[in-house]
């Protein structure tokens, strides 16, 4: 690569200034432009609506189980996941899982007993760790596929015959992130924003030391925000008509002293017939966006049923903060943990999540 | 000689004679004229130079030229085997170990007839100080690794094993690996196997040890994944960056060099700086900035406790952009939001710099971006945080200034920021963003002396900024030309302290030759730029104030900006009011016209400064303000006014031309 285009250089004959030499084209290449698009500046939460979608496809059920292996969607669906954001990671390779599983494998165990070498090979340790792709989450050529990682460990007094049973899981995934990011990275990146572990958090904490070391990313907690979690009631709702979410649970925390918990549940048919009011109301005369959801929708459903508590107990639910959504499809909570609990709607989360995720994105 | 050399070594010297005195003391020693089989025991003039020897190791540790001669002392056995033992136990190196001496050593490991015990203690001590060799070049197997695992579970954490194996790790990390505990570094090493190292003092252990927290920087390592197919040559032929210690080294292997695993770890390294600067590796950069993000998002922004290291951080931080002359693009999107949830003195001297390295941003989001936080910390903020924001903004004036003049090319009027971004900003682009840069801290200048009551000090700073923009023209090349707010030229004029009308008047002198320069390229380029009707006739209206206001005594005569009415002027029974901000009445300068009367009227008792208004006196006066270090006021009187000296000897009715 040439840094420098020179401009020609002129012999000041006239006394007029020689041309300098330009680095236009190299100048700051280091200025990944925070405001070239729009979108990625990160600003005040004020203003994050704005930067979140504020409309979306309503979600469409998808029968995922003839496009993903069995096992590998029930143990998405069956766990309660802790969510963090990751930066890209740096030459990773798909190809390459294998060497990774034993370079990982002897890492924890390396880190277990600080100090003590251990040699990287399948035979001798005691933790088995599998990477492998799950394919079949995302359509998107820009997504990349999403990894499964999961720690074998046997227990402690086991007896020699017992079988390694699995102590830790965790995924990486980027479903339906958005093209324009994901195309602005250069080819050495895999962007897999999202990652849900399960396990002790010294597992965790290992294997996100491992993947610093080893792909230079970083990881950050991932909360959900107030705004993901209305999005997560309204369309968790919005697919009642297709799986029937049993209830709509919300929990608040007022700021009183002391502090009061509510939990607000709201019968499945009442929160659907509320909910396609709304929809009526919002949606004019559009007929080709009927299957996409608007941002004032869902804070008119939300509102809705604050109006609704609020004429019963007096409470302005709006005083306090929104810290879990959950249905029958799911649970959703702010400190970032979720839970899939029906296979159809994994993809609808998982699209939802890696927004987020992708919003956390420091450049 | 050698008992006045060891007299030098006794005295508290620094590191660089200490090690030539080491040289000169040892050569003696060394040199053919020591007798083989000079006596050991009962030598005191031996035992006295190696207890130095000893002092000097704890405390600072060995340079590289002494551990060369010292080794070849020792192993050479040319006093017998016991003070090879002693000096053996002391070679504590200070920075490096020369290649040279270890393989020397080793030569003398197998000629001279030196006991097990010490043979063995000399390979203990390779292993220990492997990690401050220069080059250390093995062949890593696995039988080799495997063997040296048996090892480990046989004797356990050993720290020379320990050394030697995660020097393997990183040669061969997909064949072994090791987690070092942060704390235990080498020290600890000389600490628990060689009890006899238990004094190297607590100085050496800060060198090697690093403390654990969040802001630090990763360990330097190198990359553990390569390519496949270029395994084998790829690693014979890189260099990693870990390993070059100077800048001649890194131009030699320029084309070689292989980056580090974790991008983070160079932030630290001037060498590594400029390497990526020059360079100018996409990935790198963009690596760099998502570790520099992350840590900042995450120790700032979403509360952490702020701490010692925090401000280190930040430090090392603005030492690294400072010797870029640049910011990272990470830093100045978490500035951005961090603005808006900013108190004002958390970290204020390290975030003002943060912020004066952003980069010109379109005019079209500087508002937004910059100005509404800024405008909310600034009215509701000490007087402190407003003098280190005007001075703030007037070093991201000065760099953006500096960078269209560097890079912005003269008939080009497009100047791309970047070749990925869809910003380009045109040449006039560039001068509405310094534009609204200009008017934003004027406003913010003009409230602000007026919530401080005109306070010298941010009057002081305000003027700062000011010099940078009345030579915006003439200095950097930009062809822009913005006056002063009424808000702050008038306190200036009217301030109480003579350095500020001082620089005042520096600035007005300025303005002029910049605003001439630009009227006589206007009528002899095309291309030349055109001030605005408005710009002129404000500059004017401010000479013509500031002139009858020092010089012409009418101060009050037909001014717009200031209207005060005559029946408040009479109440305030201020005799001759339209004379009292002349040079010879103005407060700042009534000290000096006093000082001046006694000067050249010695014998009177009564001061009567009026009588300075004669012809001469004044040009004495003049001449003698002039002189008191005010070169403002002398440029500015030298080109704005023009002296018609009339019949009489009266000032008042003398004219004054423009």
């Amino acid at each position: 690569m040439d840094p420098l285009s020179e401009s020609g250089m002129r012999t000041p004959h006239n006394g007029a200034v020689v041309q300098r030499r330009s680095k236009t084209r190299s100048y700051r290449q280091s200025y990944r432009s925070c405001l070239g698009t729009a979108s990625r500046l990160g600003v005040t939460p004020a203003l994050t609506a704005r930067r979140l979608n504020a409309s979306r496809r309503a979600a469409k059920p998808q029968n995922l189980a003839d496009k993903v292996n069995p096992e590998h969607l029930a143990l998405l669906v069956k766990a309660e996941w802790q969510l963090s954001y990751v930066t890209p990671l740096y030459q990773f390779r798909h190809t390459q899982l294998r060497s990774y599983s034993r370079q990982l494998a002897a890492f924890i165990v390396a880190e277990k007993q600080q100090g003590l070498a251990v040699e990287v090979s399948e035979l001798h340790n005691s933790y088995r760790v599998s990477l492998s792709v799950v394919q079949g989450l995302t359509e998107s050529e820009d997504d990349a596929e999403t990894v499964l990682i999961q720690i074998h460990s046997k227990p402690m007094f086991a007896r020699q015959d017992e079988p390694q049973r699995s102590v830790w899981s965790g995924w990486l995934t980027c479903v339906h992130g958005s093209p324009e990011y994901l195309r602005s990275l250069p080819k050495d990146f895999t962007c897999l924003p999202l990652f849900g572990s399960r396990g002790p958090e010294y597992l965790s904490r290992v294997v996100k030391s491992w993947f610093q070391k080893t792909f230079d990313c970083c990881f950050g907690s991932l909360e959900i925000n107030h705004t993901s979690l209305q999005w997560f009631a309204a369309l968790w709702t919005d697919c009642h008509s297709q799986s029937h979410i049993q209830h709509l649970r919300m929990l608040w925390t007022i700021p009183a002293a002391p502090p009061l918990q509510i939990t607000y549940t709201v019968d499945p048919q009442d929160a659907w017939d509320l909910w396609n009011s709304v929809r009526k109301e919002a949606t004019a005369a559009v007929t080709e966006d009927a299957a996409s959801i608007d941002l004032e929708e869902v804070t008119g459903f939300l509102q809705a049923l604050k109006s609704h508590f609020y004429r019963h107990f007096r409470l302005d639910l709006s005083a306090g903060t929104l810290q879990q959504v959950s249905t029958a499809l799911g649970s959703a909570k702010s400190s970032g943990r979720i839970k899939m609990s029906n296979s159809r709607h994994v993809i609808a989360t998982l699209t939802l999540l890696t927004e987020c995720a992708l919003l956390r994105m420091p450049i | 000689v050698s008992e006045s050399v060891v007299l030098i070594l006794s005295h508290p010297v620094s590191q660089t004679p200490t090690c030539v005195y080491f040289e000169l003391m040892w050569c003696h020693l060394c040199s053919p004229t020591v007798e083989a089989g000079t006596p050991v025991t009962g030598n005191d003039e031996l035992d006295r130079n190696l207890a130095v020897v000893e002092k000097v190791a704890f405390s600072k540790g060995l340079s590289p030229e002494a551990i060369s001669v010292l080794l070849e002392f020792a192993m050479s056995l040319r006093m017998g085997s016991s003070p090879c033992v002693r000096v053996l136990k002391c070679l504590i190196p200070a920075s490096v170990v020369p290649q040279q001496a270890v393989v020397r050593a080793v030569v003398w490991l197998n000629v001279s007839k030196i006991p097990i015990s010490t043979q063995v203690l000399f390979i203990k001590w390779v292993l220990t100080v492997s990690s401050f060799l220069c080059i250390f070049l093995i062949s890593v197997h696995l039988y080799r690794v495997r063997k040296l695992l048996e090892l480990q579970s046989k004797l356990g954490r050993q720290p020379f094993l320990m050394h030697l194996l995660s020097l393997y790790k990183v040669f061969c990390p997909e064949l072994v690996t090791l987690s070092i505990p942060s704390r235990i570094r080498v020290c600890t090493h000389f600490v628990t196997f060689m009890p006899f190292y238990k004094p190297v003092s607590s100085s050496i252990c800060e060198m090697v040890t690093k403390k654990h927290c969040h802001l630090d920087l990763p360990a330097l390592s190198s990359v553990l994944n390569k390519e496949p197919q270029s395994e084998q040559t790829s690693r014979r032929k890189m260099v990693p960056l870990v390993h070059l210690s100077s800048f001649a080294q890194m131009l030699k292997d320029m084309h070689r060099i292989e980056l580090p695993a974790q991008m983070g770890s160079l932030l630290g390294s001037s060498l590594a700086l400029q390497y990526l600067d020059c360079v100018q590796e996409e990935s790198a950069l963009l690596r760099l900035n998502f570790w520099l993000g992350c840590a900042l998002h995450e120790e700032f922004l979403f509360c952490r406790q702020t701490s010692e290291e925090a401000l280190q951080f930040l430090n090392n931080l603005l030492s690294a952009q400072h010797f870029l002359q640049e910011g990272f693009s990470s830093s100045d999107a978490f500035l951005y939001k961090f603005l808006n949830v900013w108190d004002g003195s958390l970290l204020r001297p390290q975030i003002l710099g943060l912020l004066s390295n952003i980069p010109v941003i379109p005019s079209t989001q500087i508002g937004r971006l910059l100005f509404e936080p800024l405008t909310q910390l600034f009215f509701t903020s000490s007087m402190f945080f407003k003098c280190g924001l005007m001075e703030c903004l007037n070093n991201m004036l000065l760099k953006w200034l500096t960078w269209h003049s560097v890079y912005a090319l003269e008939d080009d009027l497009d100047i791309s920021l970047n070749s990925h971004t869809s910003i380009n900003i045109t040449l006039s682009g560039f001068k509405d963003s310094v534009m609204e840069l200009v008017h934003f801290v004027g406003r913010l200048a003009s409230l602000g002396l007026q919530l401080e009551g005109c306070n010298t000090l941010l009057l002081s700073f305000i003027l700062d900024f000011y010099e940078t923009v009345c030579d915006t023209f003439l200095k950097f090349g930009l062809p822009l030309v913005v006056m002063p707010p009424p808000g702050v030229f008038y306190p200036a004029l009217l301030a109480t302290d003579p350095v500020s009308v001082d620089r005042l008047a520096y600035i007005m002198h300025r303005y002029k030759l910049n605003l001439t320069s630009a009227k006589s390229q206007e009528k002899q380029t095309e291309q030349a730029f055109h001030i605005s009707r408005h710009t002129f006739r404000q500059f004017n209206h401010y000479l013509v104030f500031m002139v009858n206001c020092l010089w012409n005594c009418r101060m009050f005569h037909a001014n717009t900006d200031m209207h005060v009415r005559e029946e408040l002027l009479h109440k305030s029974n201020v005799p001759q009011y339209w004379t009292r901000f002349d040079f010879i009445h103005h407060p700042a300068f009534t000290g000096y016209a006093v000082d001046f009367h006694q000067k050249c009227w010695p014998g009177k008792k009564d001061v009567d400064v009026n009588s300075i208004k004669q012809s001469k006196p004044w040009s004495w006066y003049l001449e003698y303000l002039f002189n008191q270090g005010f070169d403002g006021l002398k440029d500015f009187v030298h080109s704005s006014i023009s002296r018609q000296v009339t019949a009489g000897d009266k000032l008042q009715d003398s004219q004054c031309s423009l």
